[in-house]
C-alpha cells in the first residue's frame, strides 16, 4: 500500500477539527504519516489521528509561509515515498496545496467534496456542477470541512522533522484578529445568514448576530447586501463568496438567488425565513417559515438563546 | 514598477449547465473577465499611477473567441497593454498545464509585481497562481484584501481563519486578491477611447500536458426538493414547530 502525507494544522492545543475529517479519510487509503508545522505545536500534533507523526517546530514556522511550510511536505513526501498529500481546504491548506502540487510536479484537486480510493469529487462553479476524478497518478488534494467525521486522536509514532527549513522572502509582521470570537463561516457548524430583507445594516446587527451568537454559529451575508456595504465580504456566501457546508443553515430575508445557493445548497439542512412564499430559496429549504423575520427572529432567538 | 495582471476569461454566472454524456456542454458558453481578476487590474493600475511602470494583462485562452471587447475595458482602466495566449484546445481545469504556459510568458517580461484574482469563479481551485509562482521561484501571497506598497517592498493582508495575516514581502512576488481589495473605477469617456489604441497582442501557444487530474464525469448535484412550510397562527407558533424539527426530525440542534 501506497503512503499518505496528512497535512495537520493546529488551533491553539488542538488539532483542527478539518485535520482530523482528512486522517480519517486518510486512514481508508494506504499508511498515512501527518505532518505538523508550526512553533510550539508539539502538544497539539500528537493528537492527530495518524499511525505515524512528524512534528517540525521551529521560531521560523510560527505563521504559515508557502515557500517553507510546501518545502517541508515536499521532503517528508520524498522521505516516505508517498504518493498522495491530503490537507483541509482552510486558508492555508488551498494556499499551501497548489504551492505543493507544482513544488512535486504533481496534479493538484482543490476544495473536495469527496476523497477516496473510488475518486474525488470537487465542485465545479461553485458547486453547480460536481466532478469526480480517478487519479492513477500523484496528486495534491484539499479537503473541505464537514465533508467527513473526524478520526479520534490516538498514539502512534512521534518523531522530530530532520529536514532542512529554506530561507523565505515573506516576513509575517502580526496577525489582525477580525472580528475576534466571531465563528468562521466555512468551520461552522450553523451558519445563520441575512439578506435584502433585513432592510438596513443596523437590523444585520440587532437580528443576524445576535442569533449567530446565541447559537455558536457564524453570520453570513447574500452578496445583495456585502456590495451594499452592510458587511464586509468575508461574510458572504455564494458563488463569489464563500461556500459553506454546514449541518444547519438558516437564510433570513435571502431570496435565493442562483448565485448564493450555489455557496449554501450542500448543508445538510437548509432553513428559509422570508415573507415572499415564491421566493427561491423555499425550493431548496428543508423547512421554510413565510412570515415577517421581524417577528419570527426575536422569537427563534428567545427560545434557542436558553 | 512593472507589473503583469493576469486575466482569466471565465463562463458568465448566467450560463446554462448543462451535461451531456458527462460533460459540461459549454457550447452555448458566453465569457467574461474573472470577476477577481479586475480587482487587480484596478490594484496595478492604482500602483502605476503612483510610481510610474507599465501594466501588461496577460490572458490564456483559446484560439476561436473573440475577448478584445472585455480586454479593452480593463485596459480603459487603465492598463497599457494586453498579451493574448491563444491555445487550441484550451481548458480553464488545467491549472498545472495552464501555469506553465502563462509562467513562460512572464519570465520574459521582467516583472516586479504579478497579481490576479484569487480564483476563477468556474473552477474555484486558486490553484493557478501559487503554481506560477513555485515555477517563477518567486514568493506568492493569496487571498489578500489590502496590498501597499512602499519603494520596492509589499504590505500584504492575507483573509485568514478569523483575522488577518500581514505578510511584508519584497518584488518579484505574485499575489491573489480578494473581493474587498480595491474597488473597480468606471473609466471615463476618454479613457474608454484612448483604450482603443493600447497595444493589443495575440500569440499562439501550443496545447501542453502537464499534472494536471483529468476529470472522468461531471454531474448536477442532487436537487434538493423543497421541504415543509411550517404553518402557524403565530410567530411563536411557527418557532415552536421549526424547533421541534430541528430537534427531533432533523437532529441538528
Amino acid at each position: 500500500m501506497s503512503s499518505i502525507v496528512v497535512v495537520g494544522e493546529v488551533d491553539g492545543n488542538e488539532i483542527k477539527d478539518v485535520s482530523q475529517q482528512v486522517a480519517a479519510v486518510a486512514a481508508g487509503m494506504g499508511d498515512v504519516v501527518g505532518i505538523v508545522m508550526g512553533k510550539n505545536v508539539a502538544e497539539a500534533a500528537m493528537k492527530l489521528s495518524t499511525a505515524k507523526i512528524i512534528i517540525a517546530e521551529d521560531d521560523s514556522l510560527e505563521n504559515y509561509d508557502p515557500i517553507k511550510f510546501s518545502s517541508i511536505v515536499a521532503q517528508v513526501v520524498e522521505q516516505t515515498s508517498s504518493t498522495k498529500v491530503l490537507m483541509g481546504a482552510t486558508t492555508m491548506g488551498k494556499d499551501l496545496g497548489p504551492r505543493l502540487a507544482a513544488e512535486l510536479n504533481w496534479g493538484y484537486l482543490g476544495d473536495c467534496l469527496e476523497a477516496g480510493d473510488d475518486g474525488f469529487v470537487r465542485p465545479n462553479f461553485a458547486g453547480k456542477v460536481l466532478a469526480k476524478s480517478n487519479p492513477t497518478s500523484p496528486v495534491v488534494a484539499s479537503i473541505r470541512n464537514n465533508a467527513y467525521p473526524a478520526g479520534e486522536s490516538w498514539s502512534g509514532t512521534v518523531e522530530n522533522y530532520s529536514g532542512n527549513i529554506p530561507d523565505s522572502k515573506l516576513t509575517t509582521t502580526s496577525i489582525e484578529k477580525v472580528g475576534a470570537g466571531d465563528v468562521e463561516l466555512t468551520e461552522a457548524n450553523i451558519v445563520v445568514s441575512g439578506g435584502r430583507g433585513l432592510e438596513s445594516p443596523e437590523n444585520y446587527d440587532e437580528h443576524i448576530r445576535p442569533l449567530a451568537n446565541s447559537l455558536g454559529a457564524a453570520a453570513g451575508a447574500s452578496r445583495a447586501i456585502v456590495d451594499a456595504g452592510w458587511v464586509p465580504h468575508s461574510h458572504q456566501v455564494g458563488q463569489t463568496g464563500k461556500t459553506v457546508t454546514p449541518d444547519l443553515y438558516i437564510a433570513i430575508g435571502i431570496s435565493g438567488a442562483i448565485q448564493h445557493l450555489g455557496g449554501m445548497s450542500g448543508s445538510k439542512i437548509i432553513v428559509a425565513i422570508n415573507k415572499d412564499a415564491e421566493a427561491p430559496i423555499f425550493k431548496v429549504a428543508d423547512y421554510g417559515i413565510i412570515g415577517d423575520l421581524f417577528e419570527i427572529v426575536p422569537v427563534l432567538k428567545s427560545k434557542l438563546g436558553n | 514598477m512593472d507589473i503583469v495582471v493576469l486575466v482569466k476569461m471565465v463562463p458568465d454566472t448566467e450560463s446554462r449547465l448543462e451535461i451531456v454524456d458527462g460533460k459540461v456542454n459549454e457550447s452555448g458558453f458566453k465569457y467574461m473577465v474573472n470577476p477577481y481578476d479586475e480587482f487587480a487590474v484596478e490594484q496595478a493600475v492604482q500602483f502605476k499611477e503612483a510610481s510610474g511602470g507599465k501594466v501588461t494583462l496577460l490572458t490564456l485562452f483559446s484560439n476561436d473567441t473573440s475577448i478584445d471587447t472585455d480586454l479593452r475595458k480593463m485596459m480603459a482602466i487603465g492598463a497599457d497593454e494586453a498579451i493574448v495566449l491563444r491555445q487550441d484546445g484550451y481548458r480553464g481545469d488545467r491549472p498545472s498545464a495552464n501555469a506553465k504556459v502563462i509562467s513562460g510568458a512572464i519570465s520574459e517580461m521582467n516583472a516586479d509585481l504579478v497579481i490576479g484574482g484569487v480564483q476563477g469563479i468556474d473552477y474555484y481551485q486558486g490553484a493557478t497562481g501559487p503554481m506560477i509562482a513555485q515555477m517563477l521561484g518567486i514568493p506568492h501571497i493569496s487571498g489578500v484584501t489590502n496590498l501597499e506598497m512602499n519603494g520596492d517592498k509589499f504590505t500584504a493582508k492575507r483573509q485568514i481563519e478569523g483575522g488577518l495575516q500581514v505578510i511584508d514581502c519584497p518584488g518579484p512576488v505574485l499575489i491573489t486578491c480578494q473581493k474587498d481589495m480595491t474597488k473597480v473605477r468606471f473609466p471615463a469617456l476618454k479613457d474608454i477611447m484612448m483604450s482603443k489604441r493600447k497595444p493589443f497582442e495575440n500569440r499562439e501557444v501550443s496545447l501542453n500536458e502537464e499534472n494536471d487530474i483529468q476529470t472522468n464525469e461531471c454531474s448536477l448535484p442532487p436537487a434538493r426538493g423543497g421541504g415543509v412550510i411550517i404553518d402557524g397562527e403565530s410567530a411563536e407558533e411557527k418557532v415552536d414547530k421549526l424547533i421541534e424539527k430541528l430537534k427531533t426530525e432533523a437532529k441538528v440542534l
